[in-house]
Parts: structure tokens; sequence; C-alpha cells
């Protein structure tokens, strides 16, 4: 089945006040399916609101091209593309109520006054906020306005909602709130979303697939558990969730498992498989994956940190180099300066070819 | 913390301060209604004769003997009102109307010597009204332009658009771009958006620019003096022209009616943009 968006080798820079050009996409290619929740991911200024605006029309591209269920993008101007954004700043019409607002999309159509009563009162439902159509913008809570700016956008039932750092404005409990229901309004819909965020725990939790960015290409693509388990390089596995990087030699390999040490000479076990001894790797392992027992690394806890119900411990290897980050479940007992083991499964060990 | 000695001057200095800009304006009202036609600061006793007067209503008169010329003097300022009412209309509209657009061109389109256009918008504003009023003069004599109603109009236009242009683009630079880009992402063409959102967006500053305008030109001297014909004349340069023949009580009931005027004017302005604002 053909995507609904076909982005291919998008390019765009601009002239920094410097002199210089920066290349803010630089040869990207996406494929988004109808019914997809793809988050961009990626450091402050790695071009994701670039790449967002680039799709609804309010920035160009220098070269390659965009096609939306086929037909080609780039040639319409924003208010014909068949897709609707959610700024980060909502962009209210503060002069409008908040019916209006949201019915500004079928308004602007020409669709019949009560056609569009109809409707917008059936999506002010859909994001809990019915009988609030009579508000002005200004007399509602954060909260509130980002429903709005969510409803405003999803009335003319676009193909591909564009949401750049919806819930950056709203606070932690509501954020997580806002997450989960805009998932299951996607779910309901039917329609793709594409979603901008710097929080990699929110890329992680709704989507179905994330697009990691650094300066203007993509690094990764994949579903959060490929980008989790499996990073391509060391700026993705660094970039998505706590991780600890062992640049290590393999000493031997013992059928399903390599014996490596590090230069300082920690020692690791990892999985075999394409193993040769004396290779350079990089072995990544999550602070979950590790065990706290009797065998493994031997270390010293330097901090302990409670975290609910699991324990956050900072472990630093009797053989020396840089401190590991280990998640206890059940850590009564570790507190800074006890002496540990830490061990951890082979299987659980994700190698980079690159030391 | 509280001093009284200090509250007590600093309430005395307010009151002085404030009696120092009214107490001219109250004096103005309080001679308005003296009867007495030869010395207005003697107070003989409470009149309406002049405002009955200005409009040819009452037989008191400055200058009894002479009633023919004196009813004359009325219908001529009545007429200067009519001219200035007319220039005021014609002015307001037109340089809201450019100085607003200019305002959203300037802001919105990026084009070549975009700074020395802004630059040079602001220089009538700073601009001394006598040199402004002596260039306009010596331009519309050199194009062979008779001074009518029309030159004071171009006159006026000429450096009111600066002031419309300033106040709209103060509003303007406070929009959010992204307002002007949700419009056109929900399907609304440029001329939509400018009517359905940039428009009322504006409104408080083009509604504050206009009402300025209309204040100023119905207000402005000397460059008026300047441009304006024998035929045409507006109240402001009439109101000096009668008072270099000497200060007639029927002055007095002029002011104070100009001083109620802008009251409403202003009392509008304020009531207008107090709805505005959620
Ligand atoms: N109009 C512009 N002119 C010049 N440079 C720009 C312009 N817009 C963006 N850039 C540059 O392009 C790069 C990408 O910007 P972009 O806004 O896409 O980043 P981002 O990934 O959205 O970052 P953030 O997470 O901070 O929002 C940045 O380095 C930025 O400085
Ligand atoms: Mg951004």
């Amino acid at each position: 089945m053909a995507p609904l968006l076909e982005i291919r080798e998008a390019r765009r820079s601009f002239v920094t006040p410097e002199g210089g050009r920066l290349a803010a996409l630089d040869g990207v290619n996406l494929d988004v399916g109808a019914n997809e929740f793809v988050t961009l991911l990626g450091p402050s200024g790695c071009g994701k609101t670039t790449l967002l605006r680039a799709i609804s029309g309010f920035e160009s591209l220098d070269s390659g091209t965009m096609r939306l269920d086929g037909a080609d993008l780039t040639a319409l101007p924003p208010f014909r593309r068949p897709v609707n954004t959610v700024f980060q700043s909502y962009a209210l019409f503060g002069h409008m109520s908040v019916a209006r607002n949201v019915g500004y999309a079928l308004e602007v159509a020409g669709v019949a006054r009560a056609t569009r009563e109809a409707q917008v009162a059936e999506v002010l439902e859909k994001v809990g906020l019915a009988g609030m159509g009579a508000r002005r913008p200004g007399q509602l809570s954060g909260g509130q306005r980002q429903r709005v700016a969510l409803a405003r956008s999803i009335i003319a039932k676009p193909r591909l909602l564009l949401l750049d750092e919806p819930l950056s404005a709203l606070d932690r409990n509501l954020r997580q709130q806002m997450q989960l229901e805009l998932k299951s309004l996607q779910h309901a819909l039917g329609i793709a979303f594409i979603f901008v965020t710097h929080d990699q725990e929110e890329a992680l939790t709704m989507s179905d697939r994330i697009v990691v960015m650094r300066s203007g290409q993509i690094e990764q693509i994949g579903t959060p558990r490929e980008i989790y388990r499996h990073p391509r390089n060391r700026f993705v596995a660094e970039f998505i969730g706590e991780t600890n990087l062992f640049p290590v030699t393999i000493d031997r390999v013992e059928g399903a498992e390599a014996l490596a040490r590090t230069a300082e000479g920690v020692e690791m076990r990892l999985p075999g498989k394409d193993r040769r001894p004396g290779e350079q790797v990089t072995a990544i392992l999550r602070p979950a994956d590790f065990t706290l027992g009797g065998a493994g690394i031997p270390g010293r806890v330097t901090r302990a940190v409670y975290l609910g119900s699991d324990l956050y411990l900072f472990v630093q290897p009797l053989a020396g180099g840089p401190e590991i980050r280990v998640i206890a479940r059940d850590g009564a007992g570790f507190d800074e300066g006890a002496a540990v083991h830490l061990a951890h499964d082979p299987a659980r060990v994700h190698v980079l070819e690159a030391a | 913390m509280r001093n009284p000695i200090g509250w007590a001057g600093l309430t005395a200095f307010s009151l002085a301060f404030f009696a120092f800009i009214y107490a001219p304006l109250f004096v103005i009202i309080g001679y308005s209604f003296n009867s007495n036609p030869v010395n207005m600061m003697i107070w003989e006793s409470f009149t309406l004769d002049w405002y009955t007067g200005l409009l040819g209503l009452s037989d008191r008169t400055t200058d009894v003997s002479n009633r023919a010329a004196y009813v004359e003097s009325t219908g001529l300022m009545l007429a200067a009102l009519r001219t200035s009412l007319t220039v005021a209309l014609f002015t307001t509209t037109i340089s809201t109307v450019i100085g607003t657009a200019t305002a959203i061109a300037l802001a919105r389109y990026r084009f070549r010597l975009r700074g020395v256009y802004n630059g040079f918008l602001m220089l009538p504003m700073m601009m001394p009204d006598i040199v402004l009023g002596i260039g306009l003069l010596i331009f519309f004599v050199s194009i062979g332009m008779n001074l009518s109603i029309l030159t004071i109009i171009i006159g006026h236009c000429t450096f009111l658009t600066s002031y419309v242009f300033i106040i709209v683009q103060a509003r303007m630079a406070g929009l959010d771009p992204a307002l002007e880009e949700a419009s056109a992402d929900l399907g609304a063409s440029e001329w939509v958006t400018l009517r359905k959102v940039l428009l009322p967006q504006l409104a408080p500053g083009i509604l504050g620019g206009a009402l300025l305008a209309f204040v100023i030109s119905m207000d402005d001297l000397v460059i008026t003096y300047f441009v304006s014909g024998t035929g045409d004349t507006t109240l402001p340069v009439f109101i000096f022209g009668m008072i270099r023949r000497g200060v007639k009580p029927e002055i007095n009931a002029i002011a104070t009616l100009i001083i109620l005027a802008s009251v409403v004017i202003a009392a509008l302005g304020l009531w207008l943009r107090s709805r505005k604002t959620d």
C-alpha cells in the first residue's frame, strides 16, 4: 500500500546572519502511513519545525519532492493543502468565540451555518469542551486552549495532522493526560499524526514510529522498541532514554557469548553472533538491564536516588572508567558506599559496530 | 512607612499640577457664562446669550450697533466648523486606510529599502509644523494648484498617515504571526485572512489611530493656516483670526463647546478600547 505522505530528498537551507548557510533539512526521506502516529524527535535546532512547516506549506523546499496521496504538494499554497496544524502557541483567534474558532475552517469553506454548528458541537464534545462554545479563548485555561486548537484543526477532517510541540506549555500531569487523549483521538479519527517533541519519554509513549533527527538529517526511523533496544548509532542511543555505553575490545568468543573488556578492564559479556576476537565495538546497556547480585562487574555505589519504588544507583566500577547508571527494582540496602556486583544478561546487550 | 508630611506634600503637588493643567479650561468655561460684554474678567451674571448668539438667536451681541455684520460672522464660523468636520472626515478616512495598509505591508513583506521607507514615514511627525506648512504651500503653488479645501485635506493626510501608521504598526508588532498562518492552514486565502483575522486583530489600533487623526486634524492650526485659501477656512484658523481682532465673549462659548466635543470623543475612544480587550 502506498504511503499517505511521501517525502524524498527534501532539502532546505537558510542563510544565517553570520553569513554562512545552514542546512535545516539535509536530504530527508520519510514515508507516513494513512493511520500512523509518527513522532519527530531530536535536539533543538535539528529541523523538526522546518520539516513540519515544509509539509504545511509555510516553508518552501530548495529541492526534493513531497507527495500526499500521490499528488504533488510542493506546488500548493498552504491554504490548499489538505493538512492541518496544531501550533505550539495554539494561535487561537482572540476576537472570536471558541465555537467560531473551532468552526473557522468550515466557515471559510462556506459550509452552511446549521451544519457548521452541529459539527462544532460534535467536535467540542469529542475534545471534552462541550458547552464552552460561547467563551472567548482568553477565558480558558491552558489545557482548554490546547483542546480548542486541537478541535479547530480536526474539524475539516484533514488526512494528516501536524502537531508542533503541542503539549510543551502544559504541566506534567495535564501533559500525561493529554498524551493519552491525543493517542486515542488519533485512533478514533483514523488520520495520520506527525507530532514534534523533544521529550523522548513522550515520543516513546505515543508513537507508532519515531523519527530521530540531527542537524537536518534523519538518524533513525523505527518503532519505539526498535529505537530503544536497537539504536543505530551512539547519538540515537544517547538521545533516547538513559544509556550506559561501553567501548570494548572482544577478548574471545565462546559459542553464543563473547567476552569483552573496556580499556580500564571492566569485563562484559556480549552476544557472540558475528563477533571476532580483537574487534572493537560499543556495548549498550540500559540502566534497567543490570541486576544487583553476587557476581558481575564489581563496583561501589557513589549515589543512590529513590524514584518511587525503584532505586536509581550510580555505580563506580572498581576497575575504573565512567560511572554506570543502574535502576534496581528492589534495591533496599544499597546505600552510598555499598559494594555491589552488577550482573547482566548478554542477550540484553546491544552492540554498535563502531567503537 | 507612611510619612504624613510627605503624603500631604505629594497630594498638594498633585492638586497643584492638575490645577495648572485644567485651570485655563475652567476659566474659559466660566467666562462663557458671564454676561458682562465689555470685560469678561468681571463677573456680572449668568447667561447663555453667547451660546444662543453663536447660532444667531440672541439679540445680545458684543457689537450691537452692527448686527448684520455679527450675523454674518456667525455664519462664517459655522461654515468654518463645517469645513473642519469635512476635512477631518476625509483625512481620517484616507490616512487610516493608507497608514494601516502601509503598516501591514511593512510588517509582513520583506523588500529592498524597507528600513529607509520606515524612516521616511516617521519624518513628517518629527518635522516642525511650520516647515511642513511652508513646504506644502510652495509645492501647491509651484504645481499651480489653487488653495482650497482639497489642499487642506492633502496637507493633513501627509502627516496624519504617519500617526496612524505608527499606532497600527505597534499593534502589528505585538501580533503573533502564527495567527495568520493558522488562518491559512485552515483554508483561508490571504484576502479572507485579512478580513477575518488581521483587521479584527488590529481593530483597536486602527480605531485609536483614526480617532487621533480626527482630533489632530480638527485641531491643526499651523499647517492649515498655510494651505487654506481665502474661501475655505477651518475652525482653528477662523478662531485665530477672530482673536487677532480682540477676544470676544463668543470665543469662550466656542472653546467650551470644543472642550465638550473633545471629552466626548476621548470617552468614546476609551469605551471602544475597553470593549475590545477581554
Ligand atoms: N527563517 C529562518 N532563518 C534562518 N534560519 C532558520 C530559520 N528557521 C529556522 N532556522 C534554523 O534552522 C535550524 C532548524 O530550525 P527548526 O526550527 O526546524 O528547529 P527545531 O528542530 O524545530 O528546534 P526546536 O526543538 O528548538 O523547536 C535552526 O538551526 C534554526 O536556527
Ligand atoms: Mg521547533
